[in-house]
């Protein structure tokens, strides 16, 4: 309950500000023009460079959209007060990287068709393989990055930190993603990189165990 | 109120510091006289009885700072912070040794200083990370600090077994799975080791001995801004 609660707040905080929303889209958009046109007009292999660039564009995206979700909660003192609710700090943090995902999600929801018309690739039939390792790479990031950004929290130049901490430890998950979307696009199976779907899920749940153990630290520690 | 640094602490750390120079002198002495020189790569290779060593104190440096990261959180004693900050810094210092060295030796027997290859790859991703930890250690002022470097102490220990298990991981991997030498480059290998790790006792002791100094400069100003409260008060 406390999970839903503390999701539905902060995507109600993201809904009221419809020009950072706007401008979160425009921005992975752009970035997903930008390469497609270095790496353009004729591309040697479209579905590598297609999958490095949707990843690369979620992947800044969501570092604003973290950032972002941080600065609302300071703003309006809406992260003291949560404390004040006397709420289990798992479940906060649990509420918040829901949130995080399903941000995450619809940019990718908004960049996937601009990414497979700019590079001609991809078809219906690997969709559903194409969601779910965008599930597993978006809960990974999700995870990680709730738990980055509330270490961050009340530091100077946290979007800079956030970067450099977040990205280097995200990086199996990462290539994962590339190269279980890469195989989908390319062959429109998963068989010769399959081995990263199980990265990606250790990822996955080493990042949401750690904050199970960190996050009431992380808290006290950033109040 | 912190004690006094021990008179046996400073007599430890010369004491260390000596051994670590003769250990280091006998060391570059058998690297240069007494192992032999490999046929196919010639002196390159030498480079490992530099590489090796600083790479197994570097997991040994990040592995303590992870033991003294979990250590503060679960006593809130501040040598613990010590420890693991100081164990970090050094770490740094000999991973750096580690992306120096490495690029040296793979110019010759790869034909590139750089590849991106698990090991290489993973290895930078540690080095940026770890640099990352100083940069918000620094940029804490407040007395969080102690307790975001101990939690992030934490979570990057995370990369290390990637590291370590990086060249089983991942297929094709160019980077020697074990060091399997004999003889006189055996002898050579274990003698830079010991001579490595007195080294890293050595700096972290003196390390700490600073971070002791600074504890208790600390200590004596925050007993000095008190003082005149409490005479005013007794007044």
């Amino acid at each position: 309950m406390t999970v839903l609660a503390v999701t539905m707040k902060d995507l109600r905080l993201h809904a009221r500000d419809a020009r950072f929303v706007a401008t979160l889209l425009l921005f992975s958009a752009s970035l997903v023009l930008i390469l497609s046109v270095a790496f353009g007009p004729i591309f040697r292999d479209p579905a590598r460079e297609a999958s490095a660039t949707l990843w690369a564009a979620l992947f800044f995206a969501g570092v604003l959209g973290l950032t972002r979700s941080l600065d609302l909660e300071g703003e309006s003192g809406g992260g003291d007060a949560l404390r004040l609710t006397g709420a289990d700090p798992y479940s906060l943090y649990l509420g918040k990287t829901l949130a995080n995902f399903l941000l995450l999600a619809g940019v990718f929801v908004f960049v996937l068709p601009i990414a497979s018309i700019f590079f001609d690739v991809g078809d219906l039939r690997v969709l559903p393989g194409v969601l779910g390792v965008a599930a597993l790479g978006l809960i990974g990031y999700a995870a990680w990055g709730t738990l980055f950004a509330a270490l961050a929290r009340g530091l100077k130049a946290r979007e800079l930190l956030l970067s450099v901490l977040l990205f280097p430890s995200l990086v199996p998950l990462w290539i994962g993603a590339v190269k279980l979307t890469h195989a989908l696009w390319a062959d429109g199976t998963v068989d010769l990189v399959r081995d990263w779907i199980k990265v990606m899920a250790v990822a996955d749940v080493l990042g949401l165990a750690l904050a199970a153990f960190l996050y009431e630290l992380i808290q006290e520690a950033t109040e | 109120m912190n004690p006094t640094i021990p008179a046996w602490w400073r007599g430890a750390g010369r004491a260390l510091w000596a051994l670590a120079a003769i250990l280091l002198a006998a060391s570059l002495g058998a690297i240069t006289r007494y192992a032999p020189t490999e046929v196919q790569m010639g002196i390159v290779q030498k480079i490992v009885y530099v590489h090796v060593p600083s790479a197994t104190m570097t997991l040994l440096a990040f592995g303590l700072t992870f033991a003294g990261s979990i250590a503060y959180l679960a006593t809130k004693q501040w040598a613990w912070d010590a420890l693991a900050a100081a164990s970090c810094e050094l770490g740094m210092v000999f991973a750096t040794v580690v992306m120096v060295t490495g690029p040296l030796w793979a110019r010759s027997a790869w034909n590139t200083w750089w590849t991106w290859e698990p090991r290489l790859t993973t290895f930078l991703i540690l080095w940026i990370l770890y640099a990352g930890y100083h940069v918000v250690r620094s940029s804490i002022r407040s007395s969080s600090k102690r307790t975001v470097s101990s939690i992030l102490g934490i979570v990057l220990f995370v990369n290390l077994p990637v590291v370590w298990m990086s060249i089983q991981w991942w297929r094709g991997s160019l980077h020697p799975r074990n060091v399997t030498m004999t003889g006189e480059m055996r002898t050579t290998l274990l003698l830079s080791m010991a001579a490595w790790m007195v080294f890293f006792a050595a700096a972290l002791l003196t390390r700490l001995r600073l971070e002791w100094i600074r504890e208790e400069a600390l200590e004596r100003d925050l007993a000095g801004a008190r003082a005149p409260e409490t005479g005013r008060a007794g007044a």
